[in-house]
């Protein structure tokens, strides 16, 4: 078994060891005895782990792979390694389409809260790239035209939860990321999306890998750069929206997961595309397990606790960065 | 372009423009947008016959008039304090906001006000004072401020990100306390709705203070603009400016945050619209940057009241979604 296989297989086992904890641990604890029997035939705890906790930590583990992977896409493609879908305003344009359109017609169904995200993905994704195309700014530069972007787009969820007062669970859904009250009924609009654009993701790793020489030498290797790079950025929005639409703008997981896959496995994407998926599953679900521990009944917003730990790794990422 | 140029070279157009615009701003504020249907020929009534039996007398001169009172004052010190800030570090994007002097302030304040550990055995105005000091000193030494190699751009980064993690956890510590409280959420996003006389006591004096600091260090600013070491030759005691300045802005954002919670970006706009009106003297300069923060503030909190009639939109929020296109338009203006 090589290394990377040994490294997979341990990353699998902990996402399950940690999915397992996350299922006896809550607001009421329970033995792991009664959860595996719950499991299997269910019984009195039938709701809270199967209706309340399994859901939630399976959007855990989806959302996470979906911010990690646009994360991978995104630092790919724009070869910056300030990028990532939080930092570039694509979150904040799905978060608050998919805000407006909860707080517009709150009795719509779920299946369309993608859709709506993705929409707004595409929106800002398209903002980003004309500001990009007109002015041309270094990376570092076209980093903080992001963070500017992602702002205004938050300022813009919150005064539309001014406007349209709700309970304070909810509304930190869409300014920090929670996964709070999240179950079945969205774990199925969410996950048909998943099933196609991860594999896609892996398809495009391969090309991606010649990508990374430099687009001449991707070019002249048989690469259809323009068309790698569109393709690869629509489905970088597209996951990253999807994500969002569920959970809100859960902030620094696309950014951080990239760079801890890289130092795991070196640079090559397809290397680094698996192993990125499954260290941004398990951030956002140990964020969401503390989230639900830390202070019981009470939750914190899963986001304030991945930003926690991303904004010091940004600022580690600032010091040794060079080309600004 | 022709305008502009026109309005800079006569001297006494542009002041008067602004001082009646923040005029304006204040009276219209005084009984525009109120429950109460107050009219402008109230505020006559007030001055020409006094009567402290009459309703509406009452709420102008208990509600409304240290409102607009302290908006005005807070913009003042946000302006002066950003244009401190952008003097001394001569980095275009040095704001408050920018250099999570607002978020530290506001992160300590939410401490203080909970009774985390320590920090809830000091005054809130202490509090708000070691966390704006807190936020700043964290900007410059993780951005590199005081590498050989410095640069603006990772240090409006390195703000941004220091920025995020203070309000995590701010809204971390917020929620653990009191997870029904939607205030939480209009106080975290700058709002001058619980403003009266009491805080208009708490803020003038400080000011003035700070003001008087400020205004003290304009000389050394602008020989500062020429660079650190042709300001040093003209005989400048860089360090004990940069004590100066720091000081004054620590004191003027963290009795804003203290009252009014984080009210951003007014720094940041306010000193580049000041620049674009007038010359490069920081005499100058100085009022005219406060003048256009108390007139930015002022028109803010008017217009945060006049969104949804009866419920106040944070004033904050206002300003946020004023600056955020400013900033984006100063980022690829390459004014960095």
């Amino acid at each position: 078994m090589t290394r990377y296989a040994q490294l997979l297989l341990s990353g699998f086992l902990l996402l399950f060891l940690l999915a397992g904890v996350s299922l006896t641990m809550g607001a009421e604890s329970l033995p792991m005895k009664t959860v595996l029997q719950t499991l299997i035939q269910g019984g009195e705890q039938d709701f809270i782990v199967n209706y309340y906790r399994l859901p939630r930590i399976l959007i855990a583990i989806l959302v996470g792979m979906g911010l990690a992977i646009s994360g991978v896409l995104t630092q790919g493609i724009i070869r910056n390694p300030l990028a990532s879908p939080d930092l570039m305003g694509i979150s904040g344009g799905a978060g608050l389409a998919a805000c407006t359109m909860l707080l517009v017609w709150p009795n719509i169904d779920n299946v369309w809260l993608p859709p709506i995200a993705l929409l707004g993905g595409f929106s800002a994704a398209l903002v980003i790239w004309l500001l990009n195309r007109w002015h041309n700014p270094s990376p570092a530069r076209l980093a903080l035209v992001g963070i500017a972007i992602s702002a205004f787009l938050s300022s813009c969820i919150n005064f539309l939860l001014i406007l349209h007062p709700v309970e304070i669970n909810s509304a930190m859904i869409w300014l920090t990321g929670s996964l709070w009250g999240r179950n079945w009924d969205y774990v199925w609009p969410l996950l048909p999306w998943l099933i196609i654009l991860v594999p896609f993701s892996f398809y495009l790793a391969w090309s991606l890998d010649l990508f990374a020489l430099g687009e001449e030498t991707a070019d002249a290797l048989g690469v259809n750069t323009k068309g790698l790079q569109i393709v690869a950025l629509l489905s970088a929005v597209a996951l990253a929206s999807v994500s969002v639409a569920v959970c809100g703008t859960i902030g620094f997981v696309g950014l951080l997961s990239p760079h801890l896959a890289r130092l795991l496995v070196g640079s090559r994407h397809k290397l680094v595309l698996p192993v990125a998926a499954l260290v941004g599953a398990l951030l956002v679900l140990s964020a969401d397990t503390l989230a639900r521990n830390l202070a019981p009944p009470l939750e914190l917003p899963a986001g304030v606790l991945t930003a926690i730990i991303g904004a010091p790794y940004f600022l580690f990422l600032l010091h040794r960065y060079k080309g600004y | 372009m022709n305008i502009l140029s026109s309005v800079r070279q006569s001297k006494t157009l542009t002041p008067t423009l602004l001082i009646s615009t923040l005029m304006l701003g204040f009276i219209i504020s005084l009984y525009g947008q109120s429950e109460f249907s107050l009219q402008a020929n109230d505020l006559w009534r007030i001055l020409m016959a006094p009567d402290i039996q009459d309703i509406k007398q009452q709420v102008i001169l208990l509600l409304r008039l240290p409102r607009s009172l302290v908006a005005c004052l807070i913009g003042f010190n946000l302006g002066v304090a950003g244009l401190l800030m952008q003097g001394l570090t001569r980095n275009p994007l040095a704001s408050p906001t920018l250099f999570a002097i607002n978020s530290g302030a506001a992160c300590l304040m939410a401490l203080n006000s909970i009774g985390f550990a320590f920090f809830s055995a000091l005054p809130s105005g202490l509090a708000t004072f070691l966390g704006a000091l807190i936020g700043g000193l964290l900007v410059f030494s993780l951005g590199g401020g005081l590498r050989s190699d410095n640069n603006a751009l990772r240090l409006i980064l390195a703000g941004i990100a220091v920025n995020g993690l203070l309000s995590s956890l701010t809204r971390a510590a917020l929620i653990i306390a009191d997870d029904t409280a939607y205030s939480i959420l209009h106080w975290l996003s700058g709002s001058l709705s619980e403003i009266d006389w009491h805080s208009w006591s708490q803020l003038w004096p400080l000011s003035l203070i700070a003001l008087l600091l400020a205004f003290s260090t304009s000389r050394g600013l602008n020989l500062n603009a020429l660079g650190e070491q042709t300001a040093n030759s003209l005989g400048i005691n860089i360090t004990w400016l940069r004590v100066r300045v720091c000081l004054a802005v620590l004191l003027l954002t963290s009795i804003s945050v203290t009252l009014a919670g984080p009210i951003v970006f007014v720094g940041l706009i306010a000193p580049h619209l000041a620049r674009a009106l007038f010359n490069n003297n920081h005499l100058v300069l100085l009022p005219a940057s406060g003048l256009l923060g108390a007139a930015l503030v002022c028109w803010a909190d008017l217009l945060s009241r006049s969104i949804i009639p009866p419920a106040e939109t944070p004033v904050g929020i206002i300003t946020a979604l004023i600056g955020t296109p400013f900033f984006i338009f100063l980022v690829l203006k390459g004014k960095l």
